[in-house]
């Protein structure tokens, strides 16, 4: 005997009007994405957005229910649940709480590599002048520590840091005490590419907890051509001291990097297929970027960010391919975003974050005591470009630093919220704004998005996870989530980014 | 919402789009606009009260059959930033409201916003999710 049931309307009816909460919306793939203020999303039926605009939606339907389920529209027989929403948008702005968290300290310019579109501008490997000397590192891990964060990573780089590694020993005791007394959590990274690393040093890192972020750039022929050493032997020694690494400081304790050079765009399986040869589980498919040594040589090295996208989605589709085959790698970039879009939750990418992580995320002490607002503002002031020099650890205070003009103007620009073709994005919650490489690519902070690398690397990007999200294959999205729920390497590798 | 009429002009070096300012206002045009400007010089010409034609002339050679999609887009385009305009008008008090809650909570606003942020509709049930989201239950 079948059963009758009431009809849904006695139980929940139809409210005759409703009322919108904030969205925005794009048309992708003849449909309309709509995302509202907290980063939830839905694809609707095209005209969607406008009976929306209109309030001429039929209310007893599934679409209303999702709408209203997701924060899209609110009637009499609901409520606007802004607690809910309010704690949501919290969740997702979080990294603009608690203060300056990555600080990362130059210890040297001096480098035995001669990479062409270095991030740094390195000085020959015998130039002793360009080490941090004790009384700036004192000063820059009193800075550091004046930070509110409640957690700190101190991050060692070059140049090469392993040839200032006095200078390493000399900065993480002194760090570590003072953290202490003031009752901060301390990571230590060093960024190193391993060439003159040894087992005394390694055993250094391993009794003080420091972990490695290492570059490795793909296969022999390609690293090996981005990265020249006497020698021609940089993968070599990067390999070797990969191994070594990892034999005194644990499998977890080692990332690594790539930087996509012109030489790399038609090699992204051969790339990602390296990473898993050396059992790494992360890659971050990342363009070269556009300062340094990079500006310089960008007839060499530099390439159409077109080109980067077709190495990207070749790179992904790869990696889809080897997670299918059974071993776990996540593409970081993706990862990233995933997480804005899957989940309430922010990123710890400074590139990546609205208002701009520079500066307000990330502090960098050069090895002069200069402070800059992230690694790419120090590189543009070694091509003489000090706009984002923001003080010297030996004349400032972290207040003076952040209410001079150099980190005002910074700010301004900083909320792709308030940026001309940001603020109606639908993408806006999943991006940012990145003042730094605006002002290095378009010569203003506030950049023309039309025109912007950044805007069609990340409006690419982001428009193609969302056609693997409305594709809803079931494997390929187990594969997503797996990397959104995370593991600890994927972290510390976005971490070092 | 009634398209802007779109005239395909025998000059194959430019395109005439043109807007109901009824229909699609000063800034939504604006915003349209802004996002052709890398591919085309966009020209804006006031006709009369209710008409404005929008010259779209290519910054590259583009062929007859892309200068016509480029019409037709610039046209969708502009329906969809009238669209957004309308329902930020809609919502930009609630969305002021959301934002002013969500970082009065978060410890980065010195003063705390003026206003009411009760959710008045939760309050009144017994179980609402105000009440358990309420400062005193956490």
């Amino acid at each position: 005997m079948a059963r009758v049931f009431y009809p849904l309307e006695r139980f929940a009816p139809s409210p005759a009007t409703f009322r919108l909460l904030p969205f925005r919306f794009t048309r992708l793939n003849g449909k309309e994405l709509l995302v509202n203020e907290a980063g939830e999303f839905l694809f609707v039926p095209s005209g969607t957005a406008q009976g929306l605009a209109n309030e001429q939606l039929n209310t007893n339907t599934e679409l209303y229910q999702d709408l209203k389920a997701k924060h899209f529209v609110y009637d009499d027989s609901s409520s606007p649940l802004l607690d809910v929403l309010a704690t949501k948008v919290r969740t997702k702005f979080d990294h603009i709480c608690g203060g300056t968290k990555l600080h990362i300290f130059v210890v040297t310019l001096r480098c035995e590599h001669s990479c062409e579109y270095c991030q740094v501008s390195r000085q020959t490997a015998t130039r002793g002048e360009f080490d941090m000397s004790t009384s700036t590192a004192d000063r820059a891990i009193a800075m550091m520590m004046d930070s509110p964060a409640r957690a700190v990573t101190l991050e060692i780089q070059g140049g090469e840091p392993l040839l200032a590694f006095d200078v390493i020993q000399y900065i993480i005791p002194r760090a570590k005490k003072l953290a202490s007394e003031k009752g901060k959590e301390l990571d230590i990274v060093v960024c190193t590419n391993l060439a003159c690393v040894t087992d005394d040093i390694l055993k250094y890192f391993r009794d003080e907890g420091v972990k490695v972020s290492t570059s490795l750039d793909g296969p022999a022929f390609l690293h090996n051509k981005n990265r020249p050493r006497p020698g021609h032997n940089s993968y070599e020694k990067a390999i070797e001291g990969i191994e070594r690494s990892r034999a005194i400081l644990g499998m977890e304790s080692v990332a690594a990097l790539m930087t996509t050079t012109a030489a790399s765009l038609d090699y992204a399986a051969e790339i990602v297929d390296e990473y898993v040869r050396r059992e790494f589980h992360s890659i971050f498919l990342r363009p070269i970027s556009p300062y340094g040594f990079a500006v310089k040589t960008r007839h060499r090295t530099g390439y159409e960010m077109g080109r980067f996208l077709d190495f990207y989605k070749k790179g992904l589709a790869h990696i889809l391919k080897v997670n299918r085959g059974g071993y776990r790698i996540a593409e970081v970039y993706t990862q990233i975003l995933l997480t804005k879009i899957l989940t309430p939750h922010g990123t710890r990418y400074v590139d990546m974050q609205s208002p701009a992580g520079e500066a307000w995320n990330v502090l960098v002490y050069n090895y002069d005591g200069d402070v800059y607002a992230s690694d790419e503002s120090r590189m543009l002031a070694e091509m003489n470009d000090r706009t984002f020099r923001l003080g010297n650890v030996h004349k400032d205070t972290r207040r003076t630093l952040f209410t001079g003009d150099p980190a005002l103007q910074l700010f301004h620009a900083s909320c792709n919220q308030a940026l001309a073709g940001c603020s109606d994005c639908a993408f806006q919650s999943y991006c940012a704004a990145d003042p730094v490489y605006h002002h290095s690519t378009q010569g203003d902070m506030y950049g023309n998005r039309p025109s912007s690398g950044f805007c069609s690397r990340n409006m690419e990007v982001i428009k193609q996870l969302f056609s693997i999200i409305e594709e809803n294959d079931r494997e390929t999205m187990r594969i997503l989530w797996s990397w959104v729920t995370g593991e600890r390497a994927v972290k510390e590798v976005v971490e070092c980014a | 919402m009634d398209q802007p009429e779109s005239t395909r002009t025998p000059d194959a070096s430019h395109v005439v789009v043109q807007i109901d300012r009824t229909v699609i206002s000063a800034e939504a045009l604006l915003k349209t606009s802004y996002w052709f400007s890398r591919d085309f010089v966009c020209e804006i010409r006031n006709q009369d009260d209710k008409l404005v034609e929008v010259y779209l002339t290519p910054r590259s050679p583009m062929s007859a059959s892309d200068l016509a999609s480029a019409q037709d887009a610039f046209a969708t385009s502009a329906i969809d930033f009238a669209l957004r305009e309308k329902i930020e008008a809609k919502t930009s008090g609630i969305r002021d409201l959301l934002l002013a809650k969500a970082f009065s909570e978060s410890g980065v606003l010195e003063d705390q916003p003026a206003g009411v942020f009760g959710d008045t509709i939760e309050e009144t049930k017994s179980d609402g999710m105000f009440k358990i989201l309420d400062g005193s239950n956490r």
